[in-house]
């Protein structure tokens, strides 16, 4: 496994451009950009809070930071699994923005030449929206990921970008 | 001197270190006198000097910059009847000489009694 | 000595910290003397200062262990300032001072916590000063004694003879006995000489020679000074005069002159100087600030430019904060009273828009009161570094950036700790010997660097080194043997075994070394960190070294809250909303007619709110007889929560929300989270959405 970097400063950007972290949601394999990673952490004690989404499962401890955690299985709409020793959390930012994604398990980091890239098919069915591109290394489709998309407020997107809505039921009150 | 006289006594408290400057200040309180400023160091107690005009300075003879006896000096340039009582501490007989060569009126050794410094602030605030 | 009153009680705290204060001065001016190879005369003049310094207050507050060992020092001091050729192991005079500030401190800490000090322990440290001393005598003249020649131009007046007075004046002769105990006799001696001087002309004293000799303190306080003057004044004017001496204990006075004078053969002496004040030329005191003619020593970088600055003590500022917040939630409930909007007041809008931005203003001043540089913290760093480079043999530099970063008061205290140990690891198992880094291709000297910067609301507090790095073979085996590992050791990145440093117990030490002990490493950082607010992280490069990263809140906001649980959740409610907490009775439950749950306290109704229902909580604790209501308080109203136990009472960090949540509903009914002792998260609830958020029924 290579090390991912910390600091996003603009020169280490460049050289993360590029690269992104595939994970695996059932059999399927995604993949998001290591520009946005700062931790890959074990499975551990999560808080549940109340009165959050049904894919937001709670918070974390993370060396001092509280880190809210989302289920990914849940927030594509597919059904919740036990989780097992291969499950793992992936600590993502943006901005002041931090969130921990829970993900199956986790495969590698690959670099994933522009060319290679293309973009999403449009089909009807929740994951779509959280597609940003489609990525091609060694035969093997890789669904690359919004990240932004994946932490942005539903009801606001709903909004802005109405052909995108898609029910997500709230947790139960 | 009746202890309602120390009231009538402004005192000037010059003194490098916060703690000697409390410690004096709670002795002068408590036994009637009036302590219209401290300074910590020798120009602030010139400067002082000059805006309160008080009747007794108590002057530290051991200071950083400015040394108690330069102050003492300046004060007295600039009032010849000024009223200093320099505190000094054991071993500085040389400095306490030239101090009284200077212009102090007396001076105080530490560590001091409570009645060394009332008896001598009223003493030398009465001399005429 | 124990605080008999306020009064002493703030003299011995302001004696405490001022004595810190000074021994944290003094030790930086041997760190700057030492690494220029040696004391300025400046320098050897601060340190005498300081010493004189701690001495006084020591030796008033009767704290004797200090004030002997304050005292030999400043012996010590005036050698070395009085004789510069003399020459001194100057490294050892320098570990002799740290040696004894060490003690000071100690003592100091004992002071502080109230135990007894005084300790005379100080044996050892004083018979090394003794050494030095005989070291340094030996070495070269010793100066002769402490008293200083006499001002020149003043002299003992040569006996007059009677009889030669001018017309009108007559001739005194004084006895005076100073009082017990008043110190200094022979200069008491020679100020009554100056005073009267002043209305008179002194024509001879005894003992003689008050100025040269200090013993003849001893003479005057056993048999009096006597002193003969000629003046016009009377003798009842002359007695008052002489009775203003201060320390005077018994005064004889004559008039010696009489109607028929005795002649006695006399010698024609010179005239008999007095001394005059103005007159006399004042030797160089030796306590004038030599001003050398091409010294640079850095001793100015410790003067700072005078600031006007005043110490507080942090109970006032935590009751400012206190009271801040409260007048910041009062201006609220005035400028936002409903009544008033509905009589749409201009004048009263203008106001109240006036006032909220002068309360606004005095809370951010408040806050920034709090803040203090982190530079003291970082420049005890120094001796840390120092004292480890000695004793390991590594040649280490520490470089601080950004001393002036701010953190909160309460911060301050508990960085201390963490910062030492991170430093103290760097240097015991980051840094290489000297071969090492040699065969490596590193410099000879390695180099620590601590680094603050302001990020937001958080200040970012780096510690770094130019070391080996983590290594991660090491740690994995540690992993393996704890039996920590889950996955096959090839899976886990290099930060996440880097990480595995913070799991308690983690060490990698097979000895115990004398600075990083075993199992007191990177999981206590991490608490003290997490205690206030902060988090950590860590990174490392296999042979170029290993940063480790502090994120801590600019400000700390402490809130006193009752722990409490409902099933798994943790959840904290803010002390000053809680009326009470009880177990009821069946027979105070009731339903209102509209089947809402309600409990009878003291004849009155109040709802009850089921947390566990509210929010759909697993737990085995349903029935209100077999948990815990508490009666909660908000803005006059009061609820009754329903929760499973009390935990206990605790004061806690208040950390907001994570910036993911922030818009969510939860935002409404918790004020923040916070980290318990046990690392878990609690949450803590609003009062406010306690009292008013609508019931959920079942």
């Amino acid at each position: 496994m290579s090390e991912v970097a910390m600091e996003n400063s603009p020169a280490v950007e460049d050289t993360l451009h590029g690269k992104y972290l595939t994970f695996m949601l059932d059999q399927e394999c995604y993949g998001l950009e290591i520009s946005y990673i700062t931790d890959i952490i074990q499975m551990q004690p999560i808080a549940t809070l109340p009165e959050v989404k049904r894919y937001v499962k709670g918070i974390v401890n993370l060396r001092g930071e509280i880190v809210p955690v989302m289920d990914v299985r849940l927030r594509f709409g597919k059904p919740e699994i036990a989780y097992t020793e291969r499950t793992c959390i992936i600590v993502a930012r943006t901005g002041q923005l931090c969130v921990g994604l829970i993900v199956d398990s986790v495969c590698e980091v690959l670099k994933i030449p522009d060319e290679s890239i293309a973009q999403p098919p449009r089909i009807n069915g929740n994951s779509n929206r959280f597609i940003k591109s489609i990525g091609k290394a060694d035969k093997d489709i890789k669904l690359l990921l919004d990240f932004e998309k994946l932490v942005a407020d539903d009801e606001l997107e709903a909004m802005v970008h109405p052909e995108s809505a898609c029910p997500d039921a709230p947790k139960d009150a | 001197m009746t202890a309602e006289a120390s009231a009538l006594i402004s005192v000037l408290v010059v003194d490098d270190a916060a703690f000697m400057r409390l410690a004096i200040k709670n002795v002068l309180n408590k036994h009637g006198f009036t302590v219209v400023a401290d300074a910590k160091n020798g120009q602030e107690g010139v400067d002082k000097y000059k805006e309160f005009k008080p009747d007794v300075v108590t002057m530290d003879i051991t200071m950083p910059d400015m040394t108690g006896i330069e102050a003492l000096r300046l004060i007295r340039e600039f009032d010849p009847n000024a009223r200093v009582v320099m505190i000094s501490a054991m071993g500085q007989e040389s400095m306490v000489k030239e101090a009284i060569l200077s212009g102090a009126k007396s001076f105080i050794v530490k560590p001091y009694k409570e009645e060394h410094i009332t008896q001598t602030l009223l003493k030398v605030a009465s001399k005429c | 000595m124990a605080p008999e009153n306020n009064q002493d009680e703030s003299l011995l705290e302001l004696f405490v910290f001022e004595t810190g204060q000074n021994a944290q001065q003094l030790e930086q001016v041997v760190l700057a003397a030492e690494s220029q190879g040696g004391f300025s005369h400046d320098q050897v003049n601060e340190v005498f200062r300081i010493m004189h310094t701690i001495k006084g207050s020591a030796a008033m507050m009767s704290f004797v262990g200090i004030a002997k060992l304050a005292h030999r020092m400043e012996d010590l001091f005036f050698y070395i300032r009085e004789n510069p050729e003399a020459s001194y192991d100057s490294r050892a005079v320098s570990d002799m001072i740290l040696s004894c500030m060490d003690f000071i401190n100690q003592e100091l800490e004992r002071i502080r916590s109230g135990e007894p000090a005084d300790q005379e322990d100080n044996q050892l440290l004083i018979h090394r000063i003794d050494l030095l001393m005989s070291v340094m005598t030996g070495n070269s003249e010793p100066h002769a004694g402490c008293s200083a020649k006499p001002p020149a131009g003043v002299s003992a007046p040569a006996p007059v003879p009677l009889g030669s007075e001018s017309p009108g004046a007559k001739r005194y002769k004084a006895i005076i006995l100073f009082e017990d105990g008043c110190a200094m006799e022979d200069v008491r001696a020679y100020s009554v000489t100056v005073e009267v001087g002043e209305y008179a002309k002194v024509l001879s004293y005894e003992p003689q020679d008050i100025m040269e000799n200090g013993e003849s303190a001893a003479r005057v306080r056993e048999h009096g000074f006597t002193i003969r003057f000629e003046t016009e004044l009377s003798l009842e004017e002359v007695r008052k005069k002489l009775m203003q001496t201060v320390f005077l204990s018994e005064l004889d006075l004559v008039c010696e002159t009489v109607e028929a004078a005795p002649t006695e053969a006399g010698h024609d002496d010179a005239e008999a100087h007095e001394g005059h004040p103005e007159a006399a030329e004042a030797p160089e005191a030796s306590e004038a600030a030599k001003k050398p003619a091409a010294n640079q020593d850095s001793t100015a970088q410790y003067h700072q430019q005078p600031q006007s600055i005043i110490s507080v003590s942090v109970n006032k500022l935590d009751l400012m904060m206190d009271l801040m917040g409260e007048l910041v939630i009062a201006k609220t409930m005035v400028v936002e009273n409903p009544e008033i909007a509905k009589l749409e007041v201009a004048d009263f809008n203008k106001s109240a828009a006036h006032l909220s931005k002068i309360v606004t203003e005095m809370q951010e001043l408040v806050m920034s009161m709090r803040l203090v540089p982190l530079s003291a913290t970082f420049h005890r760093m120094q001796r840390v570094v120092r004292d480890m480079s000695n004793t390991l043999n590594k040649d280490v530099h520490l470089t601080l950036i950004g001393e002036d970063t701010s953190v909160d008061k309460n911060v301050i205290e508990h960085i201390a700790d963490p910062l030492i140990h991170l430093v103290r690891n760097s240097i015991d198992h980051g840094i290489e010997s000297a071969e090492e880094r040699a065969r490596a291709g590193k410099s000879p000297t390695a180099t620590v660097t601590l680094e603050a910067q302001n990020a937001g609301g958080n200040v970012l507090v780096s510690i770094r080194d130019d070391g080996r790095g983590l290594d991660r073979e090491k740690i994995l085996a540690r992993a393996r043997a704890n039996n920590l590992l889950t996955k096959p050791e090839s899976e886990y990145t290099d930060r996440e075994v880097y990480n595995m440093i913070f799991l308690p117990g983690f060490s990698t030490n097979e000895k115990v070394t004398e600075f990083s002990g075993r199992g007191v490493g990177m999981d206590v950082v991490m608490q003290n960190i997490s205690q206030i607010g902060g988090s950590v992280a860590i990174e490392s490069e296999p042979g170029k070294g290993m940063n480790t990263l502090l994120k801590i809140p600019l400000t700390i906001a402490i809130l006193d809250g009752m722990n409490v649980s409902v099933g798994d959740t943790r959840l904290t409610v803010p002390i000053a909303a809680i009326c009470e907490s009880f177990k009821p009775r069946q027979q105070d439950i009731l339903k209102d007619i509209d089947g809402n749950e309600m409990i009878m306290v003291r004849g009155e109704c109040y709802a009850v709110l089921r947390l566990h229902r509210q929010w759909n909580v697993q737990t085995s604790v349903t029935q209100l007889t077999d948990g815990i209501l508490m009666m909660v308080e908000q803005d006059g109203k009061k609820r009754c929560i329903f929760v499973d136990k009390l935990v206990g009472r605790q004061q806690v960090v208040v950390k907001a929300l994570p910036a993911y949540l922030k818009k969510t509903p939860l935002s409404r009914c918790l004020s923040g989270l916070t980290l318990l002792g046990d690392g878990s998260i609690s949450l803590i609830l609003d009062a406010g959405w306690l009292v008013e958020t609508s019931i959920n029924g079942q």
